[in-house]
């Protein structure tokens, strides 16, 4: 590594060849990972474009007709469900309702989680006995019982659901964030803008954020993909994302009803579940090696 | 040893009770329970008289006072559904569900654990290697999405056995499989980084460096050091055994408790749901508790470590 950056710079020529060049660097199965990830964020924000049916789109003369390679025809390549719906438009759609409210929730996580971890740590005393009761609590419940629960008393809409998301795994956050500021305070730096008069916005935001950035980042890879497992899950019990809208645990759920003679409407969104998953579980492993020692 | 336990008795007091306001908060929160509950058009005499029912007119704290004093005594009220009390309908839901995941626990302890020695034992073999992509299969794949696949397999193509429902032993084996072949993957990863992490220990090397042998070297000194940090996560899969099937038991048409919860929230039989996530709530902290215990008799360090202290 210390060779290859002591080389001279090879000028790149383009962007573009800067980037095919680190790319070929990485190991195929991150490659891979990633080129998947890709696909699956294209698909989400172009949802509108390329999307070849309306989601809600009936074609009653092609009900469950099968994709391609199960005997099926280009009209429909991932074939049509019981109301002849185009299951590769539903599934774009859904890959963007899924990947939009698991992105929503780990951010809602991350910030709720971070925030707290540092009023921890700057106050210590009481405001820390609480924040860590909490965390307690979170952490004794399975998440899946207290986010239905919350479901049951307050009724579904897709802001709650979204907002109940990001509830899943703060106390990750927090516990990082305290640990580590609390670390940070006894060292050198934060000490150092303290006196040069910096408020706890400055310190907190400017300094200490960036120093422990890649450990919340990695701890994002594992909440995104669970996020998505938790959302799915409870739209495939039906109490997650509500029809018209459509989620690929949604997707699941209903192919269920017709797993005996139409299996292609529910393996085409539990495929694309365990593929996005396992991308970004392997990508996260992979970042963990890369960024953070200390979290092996 | 007995302040140790006393404190640790202590804190899973007092979550109980976090639970507990939880429920009453949430359910407070929700809005009017009178309203919730009764139609919109219901008249205003029969709303007044079911507030004065469930002391609803008293002032929140009182409320509260008396919601602790019910739920202490296991009375959540009575289910909107069938009228019967909720709890009796949550407990006699238990052995059924305890029916499927205690076998699951069996596979997921019986095949995890090994698995995770063998992989850490032979790092980097072929074995290693399967057993590592295994258990991020296996924590990638939702559970509904190997229900049905092995329903599809093993129900529909070969029809081995049926895709729903209980009554015979059958009906067991592919909910069991389900939850426990998931499980096992977590299992063996857990167990394989604890090993590892023991393994890499001076302790070791020294061991083996004053001539141990190396099977006395992992069954006197890696294994017992390693059980910690395992005893966790099967405390941990312990905890869930009520609450770890929902998904399943729905897939299946298993009449348990995670189905009774899916229902209940569906139908929002909210006396069901309080019953439920208190049963569960208690379940998981007993089991927290006895894992704590389980700790300090394993773990000297953590006994004399100062009592209730983060």
């Amino acid at each position: 590594m210390a060779l290859r950056e002591s080389l001279p710079v090879v000028v790149p020529s383009s962007w573009l060849a800067t980037v095919t060049r680190r790319a070929a660097a990485l190991p195929l199965g991150v490659t891979l990972a990633l080129a998947w990830l890709a696909v699956m964020i294209g698909a989400a924000l172009l949802a509108d474009w390329i999307t070849p049916y309306s989601i809600t789109a009936f074609d009653l003369t092609a009900r469950l007709s099968p994709p391609i390679g199960m005997g099926g025809s280009w009209a429909h390549s991932l074939g049509t469900d019981e109301l002849g719906r185009d299951v590769l438009s539903r599934l774009i759609m859904s890959v963007r309702m899924s990947l939009l409210i698991a992105l929503f929730g780990t951010l809602i996580a991350t910030t709720l989680g971070t925030s707290l971890g540092f009023l921890a740590a700057h106050f210590r005393g009481r405001v820390e006995q609480v924040v860590l009761m909490a965390i307690d609590f979170q952490a004794s419940m399975p998440f899946m019982i207290i986010a239905l629960s919350v479901l049951a008393f307050f009724g579904n809409s897709l802001p709650l659901f979204i907002g109940l998301m990001g509830f899943h795994s703060w106390e990750r956050y927090a516990r990082i964030a305290r640990g580590l500021t609390l670390a940070a305070n006894e060292q050198g730096y934060a000490a150092a803008v303290r006196q040069l008069g910096a408020g706890p916005g400055r310190i907190y935001g400017l300094h200490i954020l960036p120093n422990i950035a890649s450990t919340l980042i990695v701890s994002m890879t594992l909440t995104f993909p669970e996020i998505i497992l938790l959302e799915s899950g409870l739209s495939f019990l039906g109490l997650g994302v509500q029809p018209p809208l459509t989620s690929l645990g949604n997707m699941v759920g209903y192919g269920r009803e017709y797993i005996t003679r139409a299996p292609w409407i529910m393996l085409a969104p539990a495929t694309v579940i365990v593929l996005t998953t396992f991308s970004i579980s392997f990508l996260g492993d992979w970042l963990r090696d890369k960024l953070d020692p200390t979290l092996k | 040893m007995l302040l140790f336990a006393a404190s640790r008795a202590l804190r899973a007091a007092v979550t109980i009770l976090f639970v507990m306001t939880f429920a009453f908060v949430v359910l407070r929160l929700s809005g009017d329970p009178a309203l919730l509950i009764m139609s919109v058009d219901a008249p205003p005499e029969a709303i007044k008289a079911f507030r004065q029912a469930w002391g609803l007119d008293q002032p929140i704290w009182e409320q509260y006072l008396t919601y602790i004093g019910h739920a202490v005594t296991g009375d959540f009220g009575k289910s909107m559904r069938d009228g019967r009390p909720a709890i009796d309908l949550v407990m006699e839901r238990v052995p059924a569900t305890l029916a499927i995941t205690l076998p699951a626990l069996a596979l997921k302890i019986g095949i995890g654990i090994p698995a995770g020695i063998y992989a850490a034992l032979h790092r980097n073999s072929m074995a290693d290697r399967l057993t590592m992509a295994a258990s991020v299969a296996g924590f990638t794949m939702p559970s509904f999405v190997l229900a049905l696949l092995l329903v599809l397999v093993f129900a529909v193509q070969l029809g081995w056995l049926p895709a729903s429902g209980s009554g015979s032993l059958s009906h067991a084996i592919l909910p069991i499989v389900t939850l426990g072949t998931g499980g096992a993957a977590i299992m063996a990863r857990f167990t394989r980084s604890a090993m590892l992490e023991v393994l890499g220990q001076p302790y070791i090397r020294a061991a083996s460096a004053k001539g141990v042998t190396w099977r006395r070297v992992v069954s006197s000194h890696a294994l017992p050091n390693a059980a910690i940090p395992t005893v966790t996560i099967v405390g941990f899969m312990v905890g869930s055994l009520v609450a770890g099937a929902v998904i399943v038991e729905s897939v299946f048409a298993w009449p348990g408790i995670g189905r009774l919860l899916v229902s209940a929230v569906a139908n929002r039989d909210l006396a069901v749901v309080q019953a439920i996530l208190m049963v569960i709530a208690f379940w998981m902290v007993s089991a927290n508790l006895t894992v704590d215990l389980a700790y300090g008799w394993l773990d000297p360090r953590v006994r004399s470590a100062t009592a209730g202290g983060h």
